[in-house]
């Protein structure tokens, strides 16, 4: 193509001289392609950005799917069964106390185990499917042990074949001898093991239980010794239901009239602790179901009606003053189809499956949000249990069916009111908005609202416009319309060198050098800035009314290099007397020695009783002024100077002052121009990461005291998102928040666009 | 705006006095904050008197000032302060930094013979010399004229056994090192293939590296143990005896003997240290090479793929794009995007380019690499290329905006012109509007380079480490490794400031980091505005 325009004599006939080289029209045409191309290419990635944020973000908002599979007959007298850990070989236990294998996918029965029990009969039996335990409860109020264990074994072509073995232990009078077990649980704490029995005296139930602790001899083996049987919650009326959590640290009785009656363990017995009435208020008080939930802080109640409710234990101040953990109603769940007929609680989450009319609901106890629903297998449910991993849900009902369901649900824990809402969370005395994203167990309640980050984002942002907004709309009006333009010339310059530097930087110098510079001083700061404002306006006022020949010393546009000298003094002069101001108005008892101190921070803190951090949100707003203030004053500077010139000659020619045209006919000109750089800034101050992460203590508090620190949406991800796995809630949770930014700074800048733009227009029609 | 003449007193020059406020405080504030770094970053090399300071208590303290701050709890009547010393010898007096109440210091003087010595480990000490034990085994005392020449000579002769060192240990041992790991993930796959012929030729790569390496080892005793190291006795302020092998030595130097030129020279040999060698001692001491050196890098590349799309970008929404309200919305939209925080491009970056693209590419190029050496990702992690993307991404806009900016300034007789001549579109863009906007995008180009390197909050999240092991540029091929985690300034100041075990320590180092940051950033940018001005006054002079 090179050769085609820049070397004519080589085509010497008069015609070919002007046709164009197709080498020129091929490159024309690629080029464009290319060009289209690329540039459509670049604009659909960037609305690709925004469609993958919320890509990521979406699978927080839907239910879990639950698929039912194929249900397995086993024996109708089965009343438990237990799997394995990929639920390839479940077991039924019969009620003859019979075991019995059979492999999930045709049925085949693999194994029988069958008790030698000489001339007792099993009267009840209990699994407990995730540790593979099994309790058969017998007729003389004794109970069996037995442990079931899957050994798995691989061939040579790498096929894995597990094999289940059933140990039967010696059988343990626990109850009162002679009396047939009714029900056992079993339970392991941190010390002991607890199993517990009930049986049936006339007309009266009878809870016993004994302890099993376990030490580890010198060989390595293990001996066990077994306490003798102790009655526990021997007052409670009537026995509906027992609640035994997984760690035996404590006891739920429900009677039939539906008071829970709940005890606590003190080593020894189980002495009585509260009770209450979950449904007191309602005709029928009686509770059809009850579970505890992952983590045995919380219990959900069921009653008659549908009616739910999550009890917890949390922190409540007693009447002689003593702040003691007690049961406290802490959700009114949604009310199911009907009565309650069991609510099973999932393992290591806070999800729970509840049977009522037909239907069974997978719901969160947390958030309260319904996960899925489906239909109940025909037959009354007997036993139900979820995999460890969450994974799946098999039921044994009394039609002799093992009903499996498969569970995705990667964010049990996510839902609107989860990021939104105030919630009761756990352990705390009332709802609240909270970001706590990981806790040291697992056992952990995720708390991931959002609403303290947005809060604390919005007083970041606050702080910083309260700063920089008075000092870059003033310079930007000063230098616009008073300043020598041979000054704006390097005025401006110096501003885009603020707006350059780097944020980690700033963020660095305000937490590590001035806010432990400016703690101590704090008072002395505040006369020396206050004393700015007033000793401006008096030195122009000074200068307004001295004769002619003084006032024609200072040059229009020369003011501030007057005013300079002026303020250092008068600012000098208010920092000295900071010490005194501080002792006059701000002295307080110190605690420790009972002598009255001068120090503002102790005053704060016992005046107001709010905290004080040296990384607080005065010197994090200061700071982020240097981020604000160059964008705010260049964008208003702009708009500032374009207002036409005829506009302001005209008013001058009035009779205006130079201050009168500016602030009746300059300002209210460009004011959409100002005001889109004013939220220009706003959006610079809202995503602000490093200056926030590094000056504040990034605690995620919702307090409107300026003397405290806050954590920032933008300062949340930074801080946490090395950390999330990927595809994990908590991951998640935090692109929600990058979703949240991104959207609100885009509206923002762009509703700023849409305003100069208009200025634009305006400006043209004048 | 001009001047009112008459001798009434014109209403409201109290205001306009008071807007001149915002102008200083704004001044205020850039000079300011400038100022302090370049104070704190330059004071940093700079090697002061160095007192011996008797204290009420009976404790007799030999350091470098370092900070002087009000004491806490102390009122802001009557300020109480306090000082900050670096005493050094950390293995002995557990911190290198002491506080000391400044009014209960009894006596200070700058005795002549106090040693300054900045140490490989342990941070720098300072000391009062006895004697020097010279490798041959002799004792000259501090006493002999003879002294400070032979410490000169046995430092830098243990300074030539130290180098030899670490370039057997880190530079030809760590070779080895990273050969053997690639060999031995190559024979995990070949053994799990059964690929007998691979498996020995490995065996025996393996066998020959180890055998290297034995051999390297010996190097490196060889040289310990010929080189018998001098060593230089001392005792410190408390009178304590402390002998320093002066292979431990980096540099030594009398505080308060030197005249201001051997501070200078002092300074320009610490200065040079900073910039051109490695971090030593988590970070605090030791130079700042691998961080410079890989925000170079990560910014060059970040432009090397910002500028073209940028560009075409740029050319297609000027040039091709059809006029209308779309492309209102669209070139809205791409200005936006400039305004968008640079985490959500981090966060972006990280969901995006490190786990789908760069799990994806693991998944079809590195499968091996997965499945026999642990599950270590290669690009499915941070590293250089997605930080170099991630930003790219983070400063379209800039580049973008720029362009289009310098494309409409070019004049329409230009334009026109070349069409009129008859060159095609692609001519006149080729010939006419990209030489004519070159300076323009050039701006455009640099300002996205002193965005992105002064960047930090995305690169969290996309690949910075605070030590990287390797450079992201070297001579093992392919020379450029785009998967590498690299060290970056504006991460090193966060993390040196905020993560950094001894704070004190690593106070001055931040300074100096700061510094430099800053000033790449702040040169960067007055560049680019150089460039504009150049450029607007051609334009002024353009006749069209």
């Amino acid at each position: 193509m090179e050769t085609s325009d820049k070397n004519p004599s080589a085509a010497p006939a008069p015609e070919s001289r002007f046709t164009v080289s197709p080498m020129t029209l091929a490159a024309d045409r690629w080029m464009g392609r290319l060009i289209r191309f690329g540039g459509v290419g670049v604009v659909l990635a960037v609305f690709g950005m925004l469609a993958f944020l919320i890509f990521q973000v979406f699978p927080l908002f839907t239910g879990a799917k639950v698929a039912a599979g194929d249900a397995l007959s086993v024996a109708a007298n089965a009343i438990a069964f237990g799997e394995d850990e990929y639920g390839d070989l479940p077991y039924v236990v019969l009620a003859d106390g019979r075991v019995i294998f059979q492999r999930s996918k045709d049925g085949l029965k693999v194994l029988e185990w069958s008790p030698a029990l000489a001339n007792r009969h099993v009267s009840t039996v209990r699994s407990y499917p995730r540790s593979g335990l099994v309790f058969l409860g017998l007729s003389d109020g004794s109970v069996q042990e037995l442990r079931i264990i899957y050994r798995s074994s691989f061939d040579s072509a790498g096929k894995r074949t597990i094999e289940p073995i059933v140990t039967a232990l010696e059988p343990l009078q626990v109850g009162k001898p002679g009396l047939p077990c009714v029900d056992i649980w079993n339970a392991k704490g941190t010390q002991s093991r607890l199993m517990l029995v009930r049986q049936d005296e006339v007309g009266k139930p009878l809870l016993t239980a004994i302890r099993l602790t376990e030490r580890k001899g010198l060989g390595g083996k293990a001996k066990v010794t077994v306490s003798a049987p102790f009655v526990v919650a021997a007052d409670a009326a009537s026995v509906d239901k027992v609640l035994l959590p997984s760690t035996a640290e404590s006891l739920i009785v429900v009677s039939k009239s539906g008071e829970v009656r709940t005890y606590a363990d003190d080593g020894t017995t189980f002495p009585f602790l509260q009770s209450f009435t979950p449904f007191k208020e309602s005709t029928d008080a009686g509770v059809t179901s009850a579970g505890m939930i992952f983590g045995n802080v919380s219990v959900v109640f069921v009653g008659r009606t549908g009616a739910q409710q999550v009890w917890s234990m949390y922190p409540q101040l007693q009447p002689d003053g003593k702040s003691l953990r007690r049961w406290g109603k802490i959700h009114d769940g949604e009310s199911l189809a009907g009565p309650g007929e069991g609510v099973y609680a999932a393992e290591g989450n806070k999800c729970y499956l509840a049977v009522a009319g037909g239907k069974l609901q997978l719901r969160n106890m947390t958030t309260g949000s319904l996960r899925w629903e489906g239909d109940a297998p025909s037959g009354a449910i007997r036993q139900l249990a979820f995999a460890a991993n969450y994974d799946r849900f098999t039921a044994l009902s009394a039609d002799g069916k093992l009903h499996r369901w498969s569970i995705v649900d990667h964010h049990p824990e996510s839902s609107w009111g989860a990021f939104f809402g105030k919630i009761w969370y756990e352990g705390a005395t009332g709802p609240a908005y909270t970001w706590q994203s990981s806790a040291g167990s697992d056992e952990f309640e995720a708390k991931y609202s959002l609403v303290p980050l947005f809060y604390g984002t919005v007083k970041g942002t606050f702080y910083a416009l309260l700063f920089a907004l008075p000092i870059a709309l003033t310079a930007a009006i000063y230098v616009s319309q008073f300043l020598r333009p041979e000054y704006r010339q390097v005025v401006k310059p110096v501003m885009e060198i603020m707006a350059s530097l780097p944020s980690v930087v700033l963020g660095f110098l305000a937490g590590l050098w001035l806010a432990p510079l400016v703690d101590p001083r704090l008072i002395s700061i505040f006369c020396a800035v206050g004393i700015l404002a007033p000793a401006a306006l008096a030195a122009g006022f000074l200068w307004s009314v001295l004769p002619q020949p003084i006032r024609r010393q200072v040059k229009p546009g020369m003011e501030f290099l007057w005013l300079l000298p002026f303020l250092a003094i008068c600012a000098l002069v208010a920092w000295k007397s900071g010490p005194a101001v501080e002792a006059a108005f701000f002295t307080v008892k110190d605690a420790s020695s009972g002598l009255p101190i001068a120090d503002f921070r102790e005053w704060w803190r016992q005046t107001t009783g709010a905290t004080y951090d040296s990384r607080n949100s005065l010197v994090v707003g200061f700071v982020m002024g240097f981020a604000v203030i160059p964008i705010v004053f260049t964008i208003a500077e702009d708009a500032l100077s374009n207002v036409p010139n005829s506009l302001v000659s005209g008013s001058l020619a009035l009779g205006a002052s130079r201050w009168q045209t500016v602030w009746s006919v300059v300002v209210p000109t460009a004011i959409s121009g100002i005001v889109s750089g004013v939220m220009i800034g706003f959006g610079r101050a809202i995503g602000e990461t490093m200056i926030v992460v590094m000056a504040t203590g990034n605690t995620a508090v919702m307090e409107s005291n300026p003397f405290s620190g806050m954590r920032t949406l933008s300062a949340n991800i930074a801080v946490e998102l090395p950390e999330a796995a990927s595809g994990h809630t908590h991951y998640r949770a935090l692109f929600l928040g990058a979703c949240c930014l991104f959207l609100l700074t885009f509206v923002i800048n762009t509703l700023a666009e849409v305003l100069r733009q208009r200025l634009r227009e305006r400006y043209k029609v004048v | 705006m001009a001047s009112s003449s008459d001798s009434s007193t014109p209403r409201g020059e109290a205001w306009v006095w008071f807007s001149g406020l915002g102008l200083i405080i704004g001044l205020g504030m850039v000079v300011g904050l400038i100022s302090l770094v370049i104070l704190n970053g330059v004071t940093v090399f700079w090697a002061p008197q160095v007192p011996v300071a008797t204290v009420d208590d009976g404790r007799t303290i030999i350091g470098q000032l370092a900070q002087r701050r009000i004491r806490a709890g102390s009122l802001a009547s009557e300020p109480r302060y306090e000082l900050q010393f670096q005493v050094g010898l950390r293995e002995l007096n557990g911190n290198s930094y002491v506080w000391v109440d400044e009014a209960k210091i009894k006596s200070e003087s700058f005795p002549p013979d106090i040693l300054g010595l900045e140490r490989v480990e342990n941070g720098p000490a300072f000391v009062r010399p006895q004697s020097l034990r010279k490798s041959d085994g002799k004792l000259i005392p501090v006493t002999d004229p003879a002294f400070e020449d032979a410490f000169q000579v046995e430092v830098a002769a243990a300074t030539n056994i130290r180098e030899k060192l670490v370039e057997i240990t880190r530079h030809r041992i760590g070779d080895v090192n990273s050969e053997m790991d690639k060999a031995r993930v190559a024979l995990r796959r070949a053994e799990d293939l059964k690929l007998a012929a691979e498996v020995a030729a490995l065996r025996r790569q393996i066998g020959g590296l180890e055998e290297r390496f034995a051999s390297l080892q010996a190097e490196a005793r060889a040289v310990v143990d010929r080189g018998a190291v001098a060593s230089l006795v001392s005792r410190d302020a408390s009178g304590r005896e402390v002998v320093v092998p002066l292979t431990q030595v980096i540099r030594a130097w009398f505080p308060n003997r030197l005249d201001t030129w051997g501070r200078i020279k002092l300074f320009i040999s610490r200065l040079g240290e900073f910039v051109f060698d490695e971090p030593r001692e988590a970070n605090t001491e030791g130079g700042l090479m691998p961080a410079i050196f890989g925000t170079l890098v990560m910014t060059v590349f970040m432009s090397l793929m910002v500028t073209p799309f940028g560009v075409i970008t740029a050319i297609y929404l000027r040039e091709y794009a059809q006029q209308g309200s779309v492309l209102r919305i669209v070139r809205i939209s791409v200005n936006n995007l400039a305004g968008v925080p640079s985490i959500v491009f981090g966060v972006f970056g990280l969901g995006f380019f490190v786990y789908v693209l760069g799990g994806s590419i693991d998944r079809f190029f590195f499968a091996d690499q997965l499945k026999y050496n642990n599950n270590t990702p290669v690009f499915g992690t941070g590293g250089l290329l997605w930080c170099s993307l991630t930003l790219a991404l983070m400063t379209l806009p800039v580049v973008i905006v720029a362009t289009e900016e310098a494309l409409a300034a070019v004049p329409r007789g230009m334009r026109e012109a070349s069409l009129a001549t008859g060159a095609s579109k692609w001519q006149t863009i080729r010939d006419i509007l990209l030489p004519a906007s070159a300076p323009g995008i050039l701006t455009g180009v640099i300002l996205a380079m002193a965005r992105g390197a002064g960047e930090v909050a995305p690169l969290m999240l996309v690949g910075v480490v605070k030590l990287a092991p390797t450079l992201p540029l070297d001579g093992a091929a392919p020379f450029l490794h785009m998967d590498r985690k690299f060290m970056h300034l504006g991460f090193h100041v966060y993390d040196l400031g905020f993560q950094s075990p001894d704070s004190d320590a690593a106070r001055p180092m931040v300074f100096a980091t700061t510094l430099l940051l800053i000033c790449l950033v702040v040169c960067l940018n007055i560049g680019a505005i150089w460039i504009r001005n150049r450029l607007r006054a051609r334009f002024k002079g353009a006749s069209f």
